[in-house]
């Protein structure tokens, strides 16, 4: 470039400058539409209104005389209308060494695992 | 000879020619994501306040009364009293017009004999029509009632799973 005339440079440098924080501007606007949709959707997929109340109804039914059926209604129920596997055991109170009732609760949609040894207060 | 005084511009206007190129790319993929008015926050926001309401539905007044109102629905088929507190809790809102908010409830329970499931209504406040964009909120409640075609007398306790399709129009 011998004998160029270089006495434009900072419009060059200018010009540089404009294009790459266009181009960045450009990065900014593309994450900004995925970002609620991506938000509610994590919410929703995570199932923790589905754990909670599975946890719950199987905290409620240990204490039931019915347990046998309770847990075969909630394992099956979870599977079909659920798609989720879960299942428990209850591990009654044995006095005067043990008094706490346990609880093992296995919850699996296929994306969330829980799992939870529960014991009575 | 060809000159080459111009070389550097040369240069430039590819830099920004590709800068460009690459920055309407960016642009067009961003506004092709389709999300029309961002349904998605509404669903959940709508899911969650169902889960809300069948949660306090689920929850005896006071420790006095050993059933909760979700129970006594299922147990004695109250298909109005769910709709009344259903469509109140969800639909009420603070110095504002009621909120347009419509639901259809069922509740599944398994067939002891041969372990299928079936769904049975409980209530609804509109008709399904097919084009509603519905979110579902389940809820399990224990009822002392003989689901599913059961037959016992007195009744056995049955974990029956509570679904609600809900939508607004």
């Amino acid at each position: 470039v011998a004998g160029l005339n270089d006495d434009a440079q900072w419009i060059v440098l200018m010009g540089f400058i404009v294009s790459f924080s266009f181009f960045f501007l450009a990065l900014v606007i593309n994450q900004s539409t995925v970002v609620g949709q991506t938000t509610a959707e994590s919410v929703m997929e995570f199932p923790k209104n589905d754990i909670r109340d599975v946890r719950s109804v199987m905290i409620k039914s240990a204490e039931n005389a019915n347990i046998d059926v309770l847990r075969e209604d909630i394992t099956v129920l979870s599977l079909k209308r659920k798609n989720a596997v879960a299942n428990y055991t209850v591990i009654p109170p044995n006095p005067p060494q043990e008094t706490h009732t346990y609880i093992d609760i296995h919850y699996n949609n296929g994306v969330t695992e829980y799992n939870e040894n529960w014991a009575s207060p | 000879m060809v000159k080459d005084g111009g070389q550097l511009y040369t240069i430039e206007g590819f830099a920004a020619g590709l800068i460009m190129i690459l920055t309407a790319y960016l642009v067009v993929n961003a506004t092709s994501v389709y999300t029309p008015g961002d349904t998605h926050i509404s669903d959940m926001q709508l899911e969650v306040l169902g889960n809300d309401a069948l949660n306090i539905m689920d929850v005896s007044p006071d420790h006095t009364v050993d059933k909760t109102a979700l129970q006594t629905i299922i147990e004695n088929d109250q298909a109005e009293t769910f709709k009344t507190m259903f469509l109140n809790m969800t639909n009420n809102r603070t110095e504002m017009e009621p909120d347009r908010i419509w639901f259809v409830a069922n509740y599944s329970c398994r067939n002891s004999a041969d372990n299928s499931v079936q769904s049975y209504p409980l209530s609804t406040s509109r008709a399904l029509a097919g084009g509603e964009h519905a979110v579902r909120v389940t809820k399990w409640v224990i009822v002392n009632k003989n689901v599913c075609g059961a037959s016992l007398i007195p009744p056995q306790d049955r974990s029956v799973l509570v679904e609600v399709l809900m939508w607004r129009d």
